[in-house]
């Protein structure tokens, strides 16, 4: 074991090191910027995106009113029962003072009071709010086919004017069924007040069918949108990349199978492939894993990790593995393809042992099975130790003790590994984890389903793209460097091959923000996106829908937000192509 | 290698992958969370149709479970839907109470007619556009056709199809000629729907007056009504061109909407390979030679450069049918995307299956008729 003191040169090696790539990627971005800028399209496209994400980050600032102000509402207030409704819908006036609202007269929360109350505001601590109107006039009171009723059978308390008091007689009459329409007028002073902004009084986009300001929807619309975009495309690259490197590299059968599992998705169209699966996962309320199968991932990780480093000075071809354990080693492929087999069967919800096989399935059956695995796993590790051990390899001994120097800061420094330390900290921090089980996903909601789907039938198109990338760079005499030098697959991979892929990778990436945002605004168009009244750019078109012939502007002005979002992230990726493309360097 | 043998090695490729379609769409379905059997009898679920050996009473929906085999472990479920699949028994709809080929062979016409219409809008309009802007590369005309190309990437597609709606579709017609925008009645084009309302249930009920055996594709059809058959229809439809006219114009807006929408992508590719043809050194001997302009970039360079364009072709009309669940929903078609659209709000999974599949079906078949004629053109790629 060496000490902190020991490691003293190589951490000023690192730092040096450190500091040079940041200065030299500083002039790079640089030099990349002047080649950006010679072209207008791709200066509009970044200005289209950044403009769009100021508006997504200051929404809160700039709306009039917050979006979800009647979804979020879960608490049961007296008799309201259904959304206030503002007077005017599809006007361009803000500055309503009238509010219609539903009177249960057969509600289980029976009261004869009834609480003039304003829509739901967001305060500052993110919470929902509602106050208390004060009525100054109730102007009608209809049933639920619109025939006036007595609007006597309703007064205002002398004492409060927010309380309502229902009379006898409305209760008592046969012909209201269940529910009842009053409108009344409201003093707005105290209301605007109370929440609403100042200088806000006309809705610059026209109020919504149900009366809410179109304007602040649509603002809210970009930070769904962009969510879903940026969230879907750093997943699917994410996959994309590693399912893809793995066919170029190893390429054989390998890459045959799975780019017969990508042709079968490109076969079915993604938009269709998409609506399947968010309804395949309609009944999933969160998401979750296995317990046996959280402990693996890290295990495995941490497996994968060490014998990279471990068997990167070890030749290929050795003799202990014939011997001892020469099977379990030789044989570990299968094994990891158990292993994988496993982790997807573990991963697809509601396919349980019992239904795929017919095995009679228990819980000490899992967990036998859990701890077997692991325990194999120990076994191959296990074996690569003895053989290290007893080998005479220089420095292999001293590698191991590397690999065990905890006091050494800038090891634990990799990318590798502040990713599993966040997704384990994620994992646990955010989890209501049971007995048997992790949660990754604690509210797996109508988002994330659209997101998952995007993200599933997403994938094998970056994988073909990395797969022809890792093709071209595999050929090169760096790799076959590195390769005789007895560096494993996944340094080999990782570390040379796809720094040098990344090109065309970042240009897809970008534009497939725009392409995701398409996808999901027409998934919710569809209705099989974003939960119903939530303000995404899709569903407000969908919604508009069947007012739009004399109500144009509903469908316009989100149509336009998702166009033009779209427009800035493809003319960005045209721009990034055009820095990274050495042929467009004219 | 020989053509043929470039053919059936493409054919024994397929395989695999429809092998995969088949096994996704099983696991979707079956993922979904709807009942089959509790689809099947409805409200009678509960009444008993028999009993055991034992004497336990067996009721409706046991019974359905039985027969549809959802007893079976899912590995044996799996090889009865291929085995059905095989014998043509595609299920049973819930929601359209027919047989799900039935379905599925009334919709698929609907879509590709739609389809295969919107690509003859795009191929010309991308081609054409995209000629224009590689020969006058870095002037005006390129700048503002590559912005209108990635802009017409960039439209949702929904959306362009209510714009073009809304101004070709709801104009006033006054004195014959056409007021696009904004009208109350009327428009240039019809507003929705595959035929004029008239017509969509004729005289004697609900029987079609299109041939029975038809090719399903109404633009085709619509020639071979007998005369008999018009004269059943209502006034102003008496001859077979008023038909196709109708059929026409009501494919006007999708198509459009769906044709500029990949026309886009089209455009750019056809301008970065007209590009590089621009730059060989055969277009260079045919300038050197004397020819006109116009010949050495039609005759000479387009015909090389549309080559890699014929590959894209396959991908577009997967594309397209993509695209026509949004159109189909916006213009009412009841085309395989709008059945997709119903049978998955209505969680009817044999139906699902069904739609997936032909789609597959088509894209993957498109795709090698796409790939066989490559290999005609180019005989360089069945040397790989």
């Amino acid at each position: 074991m060496r000490g902190w003191d020991e490691g003293e040169e190589d951490r000023k090696e690192n730092l040096k090191r450190l500091t040079e790539a940041i200065s030299q990627s500083g002039s790079d971005i640089w030099r990349s910027w002047r080649i950006y800028r010679r072209s207008l399209l791709a200066v509009v496209g970044l200005m289209l995106v950044l403009s769009v994400v100021t508006v997504s980050i200051f929404a809160d600032d700039i709306a009039v009113e917050h979006p979800y102000r009647n979804l979020q509402d879960t608490q049961w207030l007296w008799t309201i029962d259904n959304e206030p409704q503002r007077a005017h819908p599809f006007s361009e006036e803000c500055d309503w003072h009238e509010q219609s609202i539903y009177v249960d007269t057969r509600s289980p929360f029976f009261s004869e009071t009834v609480v003039a109350v304003s829509d739901n505001k967001v305060g500052d601590d993110n919470k929902y709010y509602r106050d208390t109107l004060s009525v100054i006039e109730l102007l009608s009171l209809k049933d639920n086919k619109g025939y006036d009723l007595n609007i006597s059978w309703i007064t205002i308390d002398p004492n409060n004017s927010s309380i309502l008091i229902l009379s006898e007689e409305l209760y008592n009459n046969s012909s209201i069924t269940d529910k009842v329409w009053l409108t009344y007028e409201f003093d707005n002073e105290a209301m605007h007040l109370s929440w609403m902004p100042d200088g806000y009084d006309v809705c610059i986009f026209g109020t919504t069918h149900q009366g809410q300001d179109l304007f602040s929807k649509v603002l809210y619309g970009s930070r769904v949108s962009l969510k879903i975009g940026i969230t879907v495309a750093l997943l699917t690259v994410t996959i994309g990349t590693i399912v893809g490197s793995v066919a170029g590299y190893f390429g054989g059968r390998v890459d045959e199978v799975i780019m017969r599992i990508c042709d079968v998705f490109f076969a079915i169209p993604g938009l269709i492939l998409a609506m399947a699966f968010v309804t395949a996962m309609s009944a999933i309320t969160s998401l979750t894993i296995p317990l046996w199968l959280g402990i693996l991932i890290p295990i495995l990780f941490l497996a994968v990790v060490s014998r990279t480093y471990l068997t990167s000075t070890i030749p290929q071809e050795n003799q202990l593995s014939s011997q001892v354990m020469g099977s379990l080693v030789r044989n570990r492929n299968i094994f990891l393809g158990l292993l994988v087999f496993f982790f997807f069967v573990g991963l697809i919800p509601g396919v349980s042992w019992s239904e795929l096989f017919g095995l009679s399935e228990s819980r000490e059956w899992r967990l036998s099975a859990a701890i077997g695995i692991i325990l194999l796993l120990g076994l191959i590790g296990l074996a690569d130790k003895r053989f290290i051990e007893k080998s005479s390899f220089d420095g292999a001994g001293e590698r191991v003790s590397k690999s065990l120097d905890w006091t050494n800061p800038w090891k634990y420094l990799t990318l590798r590994t502040v990713a599993v330390f966040v997704a384990a900290f994620y994992l646990f921090e955010f989890s209501g984890s049971t007995d048997d089980e992790i949660v990754v996903i604690k509210t797996f909601d109508r988002l994330w389903k659209i997101q998952a789907a995007l993200i599933f039938t997403g994938w094998p198109g970056y994988a073909r793209l990395i797969r022809g990338q890792v093709l071209y760079v595999k050929e090169m005499t760096f790799v076959e460097a590195a390769k005789s030098v007895g560096a494993p697959p996944g340094r080999i991979m990782f570390r040379h091959i796809l720094p040098n892929a990344w090109a065309p990778l970042l240009v897809a990436f970008t534009l497939d923000i725009g392409g995701t945002i398409l996808s999901a605004s027409g998934l919710s168009f569809i209705g099989l996106g974003a939960a119903p009244g939530t303000a995404e750019w899709g569903l407000l078109v969908s919604d508009s829908r069947q007012f739009f012939v004399f109500d144009p502007h509903l469908m316009l002005f989100p149509g336009l937000a998702i166009a033009v979002t779209t427009l800035g992230f493809n003319l960005l990726g045209d721009g990034i192509r055009d820095v990274l493309d050495p042929k467009n360097r004219r | 290698m020989k053509l043929h043998m470039f053919i059936v090695r493409r054919l024994i490729l397929l395989v695999p992958v429809i092998v995969g379609v088949t096994i996704l769409t099983f696991t979707i379905s079956h993922l979904i969370p709807a009942d089959a059997a509790a689809a099947q009898c409805g409200d009678k679920c509960g009444i008993v149709v028999g009993y055991t050996d034992d004497g336990d009473p067996i009721t409706a929906y046991e019974a359905n479970r039985e027969r549809l085999g959802m007893n079976e472990p899912l590995i044996i479920q799996f090889g009865l839907y291929v085995t059905h699949l095989y014998e043509g028994d595609w299920g049973e709809s819930s929601t359209y109470h027919r047989p799900v080929a039935d379905v599925v062979k009334d919709a698929a016409p609907i879509t590709l007619e739609m389809a295969f219409l919107a690509l003859f809008i795009a191929y010309p309009l991308g081609i054409i556009l995209g000629i224009i802007s590689a020969v006058r590369q870095d002037r005006m005309f390129d700048h503002i056709s590559r912005f209108f190309a990635i802009a017409f990437v960039s439209l949702p597609i929904f959306w362009f199809a209510m714009v073009l709606q809304l101004v070709f579709a709801t104009g006033t017609e006054s004195s014959g000629i056409c007021d696009p925008l904004f009208g109350t009645s009327g428009g240039c084009f019809p507003i929705y729907g595959r035929h004029d309302p008239s017509l969509t249930y004729p005289v004697d009920g609900f029987a079609s007056f299109y041939p029975a055996g038809g090719t399903g594709f109404h633009l085709i059809d619509s020639w071979f009504v007998t005369d008999e058959k018009l004269a059943t229809l209502p006034e102003g439809w008496s001859s077979n061109w008023l038909l196709f006219k109708d059929t026409l114009l009501h494919l006007a807006l999708p198509c459009a909407a769906l044709g500029i929408a990949s026309s886009g992508s089209l455009l750019r590719y056809m301008r970065a390979s007209l590009l590089e043809v621009l730059h060989e050194d055969y277009v260079r001997t045919a300038r050197a030679k004397g020819l006109s302009e116009f010949k050495v970039v039609i005759v000479h360079a387009c015909r090389n450069a549309l080559v890699p364009i014929v590959t894209i072709l396959g991908f577009s009309i997967g594309g397209a049918i993509g695209g026509a669940v949004l159109t189909e929903t916006i213009f009412a078609f009841n085309g395989m995307g709008r059945v997709a659209v119903k049978s998955i709000q209505y969680l009817d999974f044999p139906v699902i299956m069904g739609v997936t599949l032909i789609t597959a079906a088509i894209f993957l078949l498109s795709n090698l008729i796409v790939d066989i004629l490559y290999a005609v053109i180019d005989p360089r790629v069945r040397l790989e």
